[in-house]
């Protein structure tokens, strides 16, 4: 193959690339029609959450207090590192080096790992301090918002397993890494969902 | 030669500020964590600390997720999705507050 000819063929790729970009996100339309459902949800969670406090602020104020929100900033460091391993993932699979992606993916999903077992600790402090979705309102809240977002995180986990399990196959290539950006698309929602949830209901009083 | 540097540089081009968002999420989650460490709050706290995570959210759409780039509605779903529940936590706190 000639050098102008193989020119070609990689300013195609990268003009290609270009094009398949602007009028849709990353990853799998199907994904994003996922994704709007589940911030609605969590939209939908944290209004009621606000509201419900509006009412009951100083019982809110009291129980926040409880909270360790030395812990919450771990996990909120965890899920940030977590997603900017994501990113560098995805930049690998678009250079078409299947093994650096996996690597940066199974990073990712060690974090993700050490989300969980940081609030598994923390539900456990609780639990044995007698805290219950009956507690109060603030607990009520507390408990399942928080725990909505930790199942998020579980299955996060898995979709990037898969597709770090795909990566180290070889599985995707500059051309088709749509698998690649549809698991860092969600996973950059769960992330995204924590960093309004921190605040919310760790400092926000 | 220089083509290979065609198709790399653009992913260059975004680790970079990538790596940088990531700072920039990292100091303000730290800013966040000592307001709440401080103990400090009222209405006017309390909306900086939303501020800072609505705007670290919309980092995170626009850098990690590749947002930025995109023409379109797909462009402003992050945006009006933080709006929309900032503006409620904003209006719900303003009540609490006795605002």
């Amino acid at each position: 193959m000639s050098g102008g000819s193989m020119r070609g063929i990689l300013m195609d790729t990268v003009v290609r690339h270009e094009q398949a970009r602007p009028g849709y996100p990353p990853g799998d339309l199907a994904i994003w029609i996922f994704i709007l459902a589940e911030l609605l949800v969590f939209a939908i969670f944290f209004a009621a959450y606000a509201f419900a406090r509006s009412g009951q602020a100083e019982l809110f104020n009291h129980y926040q207090a409880t909270l360790n929100r030395d812990t919450a900033l771990f996990n909120t460091l965890a899920l940030l590192t977590s997603s900017y391993f994501v990113v560098r993932g995805v930049v690998a699979a678009r250079e078409g080096n299947n093994a650096l992606c996996a690597r940066w993916l199974w990073a990712a999903v060690a974090m993700g790992g050490l989300f969980l077992v940081i609030k598994a600790s923390e539900y456990a402090d609780h639990f044995a301090a007698g805290v219950s979705l009956s507690s109060n309102t603030f607990y009520m809240f507390y408990l399942s918002l928080t725990f909505f977002h930790f199942m998020h995180v579980i299955l996060g986990m898995v979709i990037l397993a898969a597709v770090a399990v795909k990566a180290g196959r070889d599985g995707y290539s500059p051309d088709d890494h749509t698998g690649v950006e549809t698991g860092a698309s969600y996973w950059h929602m769960v992330d995204m969902v924590w960093l309004i949830l921190f605040p919310l209901v760790y400092v926000m009083r | 030669m220089s083509t290979k540097t065609n198709i790399i540089q653009p992913n260059r081009q975004l680790i970079r500020p990538c790596t940088v968002v990531y700072g920039v999420l990292v100091v303000l989650t730290l800013v966040t964590w000592s307001i709440g460490r401080a103990g400090l709050g009222g209405l006017w706290v309390s909306l900086l600390v939303l501020g800072f995570a609505l705007f670290k959210a919309q980092l995170v759409g626009d850098w990690f997720m590749g947002l930025r780039d995109i023409r379109g509605i797909w462009r402003w779903v992050v945006v009006i999705w933080l709006a929309v529940p900032g503006s409620l936590i904003t209006l719900a706190f303003a009540f609490s507050h006795g605002g």
